[in-house]
């Protein structure tokens, strides 16, 4: 049961991806993005990185993308006709993907890390606690300072983006 | 988790350490609730209240300069408060209420929002003194971007005018590819010190000691290596050094001048304070690389800054370019911080040289900038002898010390440098800085030509109807006064020098 949830999984991610490159639409292909975000999330909640899966889904699929949508509709982009392609670029992208493939090759064989014993591993993923005490304890400077960071962004983008005051000042 | 180390832990978080930063960004709350609260013609008077906090501010980091937490850390290790922590606080608290007095001035011309800018100039400062003190990667690139984002804002703010639109995007473009540099350095260190097959690893490898330990133990790690060079170069773009200096002169252009002020001075110290931590303690082991690397960014930093700033005409590219040698100069010092004692002080003395006079010549520049501000040509300083002599005495005062002219307090800066240089046997380092001075001197005194010797040639455009008010007045001399006094007394300064 459980390998075949994993390897469904694994091909729905696999099947997204190629579907946010194919896509003409721009639309399409952001949901495309989104499928294969979630298909990313599942896999994490199958090795029980429970944390790392919501923060996927919060951020990712619930944030970025949704913002990459909301660019994409306001800018109301068409797929055009297709560009011509730069020879460069096929170069460039063979030579990546000989590399990825030669950089995996070279896991599968020469790759001998002694797996640690499931046992020894803790639960790392799976505890939010582990993270968020942490967080409010050694690192609660630098999270309060992120606030400020976060409120000085919001600002500028009032000041920056609102229309230049008419009224005469005195 | 243990409840009990977790208790140790919280109770190093000692909030009253870091009341500078902390009183700075409640006032820069308290800017924006003024604002609601207050009627819209009282409105006027927010930029003041927020001078008057800095002042208080600075009075009370004054009287508290023996603090008590001085030379220990705070904040589980993120924080390292030290006397040199106080001088940067106390820079950066002088540069933030300097740049506060220009907005006002400046912000009057073009109606733009005046207590947002405030609000933004004072989270940036606090930002910035959390940065010299953090001994820790996380508070490091947190305290960084909070700057790096305020000045992203601050560069495009008077967005109407293209030119600084252009500035800001540029900015924002190369300042995320610093980031992104600095931020895969910072990875790079992380995962090598935390590699169980290497001797010495630890997992706190984000703390400069725990990094510093894991480095001696691994003199020649490779990665190691590249990491560390990463993360220079990332500093090196905050502090305008060769080669990441490109973006300096469009953006100085671009920027509204009390921005610009702000960026060349207050920036350019962040960044060296940032520096002076890493290469004294984060990196200590790493000689043998970091020396060769900043040597380079130096020379190269002090020639490409005074040739390039030789023909430019535009005077806020000018002092741009110049910005960049004067980075080299500090370089030189930062090179020479493991070989002599005398380098620290001689980087702490010439900033406040270098922000003394740099705001004595911005204050001028912000007088007499027209309604486009990023047009402002040496050709519009013609005749401001005649036309306003104590603006053209200032404007000399400020350019002799940027130029190093004895006996002013740019040249005593110079002069530390220099000795701290021979002391560590920079010698090939020290020529070149000398050949550079040279250069620097015909451009400096092209300025002042311009202002003192050339007649006008004809009605240029805002240089007619300058007016000085006794308060600016007042602050413009009070800064030429510290100019000179610096350069014949450093007072106890100078005994702190020599620590």
């Amino acid at each position: 049961m459980f390998p075949a949830i994993f390897t469904f999984l694994v091909l729905f991610t696999a099947v997204c991806a190629a579907g946010v490159i194919v896509c003409r639409n721009t639309v399409n292909a952001a949901m495309c993005l989104l499928l294969c975000l979630v298909g990313v999330a599942g896999l994490f909640v199958c090795l029980e990185a429970y944390l790392l899966a919501f923060l996927l889904l919060l951020v990712y699929a619930g944030a970025v993308v949704t913002l990459f949508l909301f660019i994409v509709m306001l800018i109301d982009v068409r797929g055009g006709a297709p560009r011509a392609r730069n020879p460069l670029a096929t170069v460039a992208g063979i030579i990546a993907a000989a590399l990825v493939v030669g950089g995996l090759a070279s896991f599968w064989v020469r790759g001998h890390l002694a797996a640690p014993a499931a046992s020894a591993t803790p639960a790392l993923g799976a505890s939010l606690k582990a993270y968020a005490y942490p967080l409010f304890t050694a690192y609660l400077l630098p999270v309060q300072v992120l606030g400020f960071l976060l409120l000085v962004a919001m600002i500028g983008v009032v000041v920056l983006s609102r229309k230049p005051d008419p009224g005469p000042k005195p | 988790m243990d409840i009990a180390a977790l208790q140790h832990i919280a109770a190093t978080n000692v909030w009253g350490a870091i009341w500078p930063e902390l009183s700075l960004g409640c006032l820069a709350l308290a800017l924006l609730a003024l604002e609601i609260v207050l009627p819209r013609a009282a409105h006027r008077h927010i930029p003041a209240v927020a001078v008057l906090g800095q002042l208080v501010v600075l009075a009370g980091v004054l009287l508290d300069w023996h603090s008590p937490w001085l030379g220990r850390e705070t904040f589980s290790g993120l924080l390292r408060h030290s006397s040199e922590g106080q001088a940067m606080r106390v820079l950066f608290l002088l540069s933030s209420i300097a740049v506060c007095l220009l907005g006002r001035l400046n912000l009057q011309k073009s109606a733009m929002p005046r207590v947002e800018f405030s609000h933004i100039v004072l989270v940036v400062a606090a930002a910035m003194m959390l940065l010299a003190q953090s001994c820790h990667f996380v508070m490091f690139f947190v305290a960084l971007e909070t700057v790096t984002v305020g000045f992203y804002i601050l560069v495009s703010y008077c967005r109407t005018n293209p030119l600084t639109l252009e500035a800001g995007l540029k900015y924002l473009i190369l300042g995320s590819l610093s980031s992104a540099l600095l931020l895969f350095g910072i990875a790079l260190l992380y995962g090598v010190s935390g590699n169980p097959l290497l001797s010495g690893h630890t997992p706190a490898g984000m703390h400069y000691s725990d990094l510093a330990a894991f480095l001696a133990a691994n003199p020649h790690q490779w990665l190691a290596g590249l990491g560390i060079v990463l993360v220079l170069s990332g500093v090196a773009f905050k502090i305008g050094a060769f080669p990441f200096q490109i973006w300096i002169p469009d953006v100085y252009q671009g920027a509204p001048t009390p921005v610009t002020a702000f960026l060349a001075v207050g920036s350019k110290a962040a960044g060296f304070a940032a520096l002076l931590g890493l290469v004294r303690y984060a990196f200590a082991p790493y000689t043998w690389l970091v020396i060769p690397v900043l040597s380079f960014m130096a020379a190269a930093t002090i020639l490409f800054g005074n040739l390039a700033a030789l023909n430019q005409h535009n005077v806020k590219r000018l002092i741009g370019l110049s910005g960049v040698s004067h980075a080299g100069f500090l370089l030189l010092a930062v090179v020479s911080v493991g070989a002599t004692s005398l380098a620290v002080g001689a980087i702490y003395f010439y900033l406040l040289a270098y922000l003394i006079a740099s705001f004595a010549v911005f204050g001028v520049m912000a007088h007499l900038a027209g309604s486009d501000d990023t047009n402002q040509q040496l050709d519009h300083y013609a005749g401001l002898a005649r036309r306003q002599p104590l603006l053209a005495g200032v404007l000399a005062v400020g350019l002799g010390s940027l130029a190093g002219i004895p006996p002013l307090a740019g040249f005593m800066g110079k002069f530390f440098v220099f000795v701290a240089a021979f002391q560590a046997d920079h010698y090939g380092l020290l020529a070149v800085a000398i050949a550079g001075v040279v250069i620097s001197i015909y451009y400096y005194f092209g300025w002042i030509k311009a202002a003192f010797f050339e007649a006008p040639a004809g009605p240029s455009e805002g240089a007619s109807a300058v007016t000085v008010g006794w308060f600016s007045g007042v602050i413009l001399v009070a800064l030429a006064l510290a100019t000179v006094v610096l350069g014949f007394y450093q007072g106890p300064l100078g005994r702190w020098l020599t620590w």
